[in-house]
């Protein structure tokens, strides 16, 4: 590691803390100033003053805005996120990390299914280029892609339970048989998107210079194709796979709520439509940083296997 | 790929000079030569022209309720080409103007979001690099940085509650009448769609021309003192712009897709107003499915074809473009 990319690497990372900071401060307000509260959620529509007066003093509602955040900074300072209003008096980080667990395996086993397969079928298209078999091979999965998960999700579970009766869907832990079908549904209809960029990288790179020596001196097709051809249509992929890895841990709100998993996309629209001020802004924190880490390994990454992009040096011109 | 400066400058995607009236249409008739994408093509005129006439063609009222028992849920006839949903309402026209939603929506995003925002800025982003790239890319990681769809969710859930308001006061101060509560719901999922809609475009832009910018060609016109814009424009984008198709393209059906995504969740545009979203949404269901399964197939059918079409549109757009760069190369 060169000292030019380390320090660029602490820079990012610095520069990651006031991005965190502002983003905690726009949904911090956003939230508070919008109208309905958790009070309300709690109560319901009718209630009586003295009984949300003492809610309100409970949570610190009653303070000012910036008094409040000023305190939820400290709190966060101490490692605290809060508590939770919808889950009465449990801790925010109590509501979110078991569930972010559940949505992170589940997203990780779809992730290695879509990336395993996209890859190669980007590669046998682009190869197959010019015949029947690229579109048809492609168009498949665009097809499957169309379909919204919803749908599919309806469509599955039709299709495998009620009319074949093969497998029960209800939710019996994320390592039971009974995930093959969501996570099938979550994965499958990703591989389209992975495919298609692999496809066009993959093309990009088959007109240049070095792919024409390599067939020019005579090295097998199965060479060229895996150490030329795969190897530098995978540098435009980083992006793709370094911008997927941490949404996976924020896991898809349809197939959560189509196949009752306990996972944080179903708490998370729950405490968006609660509200439930502190889980929200826990998850927006932890998901910011999540990408924002990401972002900096993206960057790396590419210095790495590209040496022709230079890894934050600015060009002199 | 060309590997002399003057290669890649004849490239006729470039709209702002020199573009030669004939070359420009080489694009269309070369796409047109495929018989997939002449097919989609086809498809999308009429899901537009569908969506556009809509008050014409439509052949039942929007919200025209049938609730007697044998009028609902009526298999597709034909008085009910595409049969009656639960209260008996005319699925064909309810369709008819989901499209008409869908046509607007993905246009507004589009032009504002993907092609204004995503290709300007990721442009400016690699190629001049220093404080305006770093401005634009964290002001990127700050949105994107946030988990999109719970934001998304967020920004309309909070605006939702003041959707009367707004529109009573559209109401009694514009000439929009009973429109403005639409309006006011579109707005509110614009203002959700939009600061996310450029980020995709901007970064595979940004990549792009991070890599084409130090391509030999570039350094050349480079060293013979061309300008910044001829640079951009005659050298640079060219290269950009397959990738940033596909993203657009693609793009397209996800642009859409959120607002089917949030209308389905009851967040986005609602009844009586029609989108494919409340409309899947109210045909949804395993068990519905077994029953009636040419609700689901009749409502989600269309928007799927949709999504399809521009995918494949986009795959043949790409095809073109690199081909073409291939042969000269």
């Amino acid at each position: 590691m060169s000292p030019g990319l380390s320090g660029y690497i602490v820079r990012r990372v610095l520069w990651a803390i006031p991005v965190l900071f502002l983003i905690s401060i726009i949904v911090f307000f956003m939230l508070r100033l919008a109208p309905g509260d958790p009070v309300d959620a709690i109560l319901g529509s009718r209630y009586q003053e003295d009984q949300a007066r003492v809610l309100k003093e409970k949570y610190g509602y009653d303070k000012p805005v910036y008094v409040q955040y000023v305190k939820y900074l400290q709190n966060l300072a101490h490692g605290d996120l809060g508590v939770s209003t919808r889950h009465r008096d449990f801790t925010a980080s109590e509501v979110i990390w078991p569930k972010v667990w559940v949505s992170t395996q589940v997203g990780l086993m779809a992730i290695l299914i879509t990336f395993g397969l996209g890859i190669p079928v980007g590669i046998y298209a682009a190869m197959a280029r010019g015949t029947f078999l690229d579109p048809l091979t492609i168009g498949f999965w665009l097809a499957l892609d169309a379909i919204p998960v919803y749908v599919l999700a309806t469509l599955a579970s039709w299709f495998f339970a009620v009319k074949l009766d093969l497998v029960n869907l209800s939710y019996r832990g994320v390592w039971s048989p009974n995930m093959i079908v969501p996570i099938m549904v979550m994965a499958l209809p990703a591989v389209a998107g992975v495919a298609r960029f692999m496809r066009a990288s993959v093309i990009g790179v088959l007109g240049e210079d070095y792919i024409r020596t390599a067939r020019a001196k005579g090295l097998r097709e199965r060479t060229v194709v895996i150490t030329h051809i795969t190897r530098n249509a995978l540098l435009p992929m980083v992006t793709v796979v370094g911008l997927t890895l941490p949404g996976i841990a924020f896991g898809s709100i349809f197939i959560e709520t189509s196949f009752g998993i306990p996972g944080i996309a179903r708490e998370s629209l729950a405490a968006v439509l609660a509200p439930d001020y502190d889980v929200i802004l826990a998850l927006v924190l932890f998901g910011s940083a999540l990408f924002v880490f990401a972002n900096v390994v993206i960057d790396v990454i590419y210095g790495v296997i590209d040496p022709r992009v230079r890894v934050g040096a600015n060009r002199g011109q | 790929m060309g590997s002399e400066p003057g290669a890649l400058a004849a490239t006729e995607i470039v709209v702002f000079e020199d573009v030669q009236a004939p070359a420009r249409f080489r694009t269309v008739r070369q796409v047109l030569k495929k018989k997939v994408a002449i097919i989609a093509l086809a498809y999308l005129l009429l899901f537009y022209a569908g969506g556009l006439l809509a008050p014409v063609i439509a052949p039942y009222g929007l919200n025209d309720q049938q609730l007697s028992v044998e009028k609902r849920l009526q298999s597709p006839s034909t008085d009910h080409i595409f049969g009656t949903d639960r209260l008996g309402r005319d699925l064909f026209t309810r369709v008819l103007y989901s499209a008409r939603t869908t046509i607007i929506f993905t246009v507004v995003i589009t032009l504002s979001g993907g092609l204004f925002l995503g290709l300007g800025l990721g442009l400016l982003a690699g190629y001049r690099g220093g404080w305006i790239d770093t401005a634009i890319m964290r002001t990127g990681e700050v949105l994107s940085g946030m988990p999109t769809l719970l934001l998304m969710l967020a920004i309309t859930a909070a605006f939702r509650a003041r959707i009367n308001g707004w529109s009573f006061w559209l109401e009694d101060h514009t000439f929009l009448g009973e429109d403005s509560k639409t309006l006011v719901k579109f707005l509110i999922i614009s203002m959700a769609t939009v600061p996310f809609a450029w980020l995709g475009s901007c970064r595979i832009v940004r990549s792009q021309v991070l890599a084409i910018r130090e391509e030999s060609y570039v350094q050349a016109a480079e060293s013979m003192g061309a300008s910044t814009g001829r640079i951009l424009f005659k050298h640079i984008l060219p290269g950009v712009m397959p990738l940033f198709l596909v993203g657009l393209t693609a793009g397209m059906a996800g642009i859409a897709g959120a607002e089917v995504a949030l209308s389905y969740l009851g967040l986005g545009i609602d009844e009586p107003a029609a989108s494919f979203g409340n409309l899947i949404g109210d045909v949804n269901g395993t068990r519905l499915f077994n029953d009636y399964p040419y609700l689901l197939i009749v409502g989600a059918g269309p928007v799927i074809l949709f999504f399809f079409s521009w995918n494949l549109l986009g795959d043949a757009l790409v095809d073109v473009f690199d081909r073409r760069q291939n042969q000269r190369g």
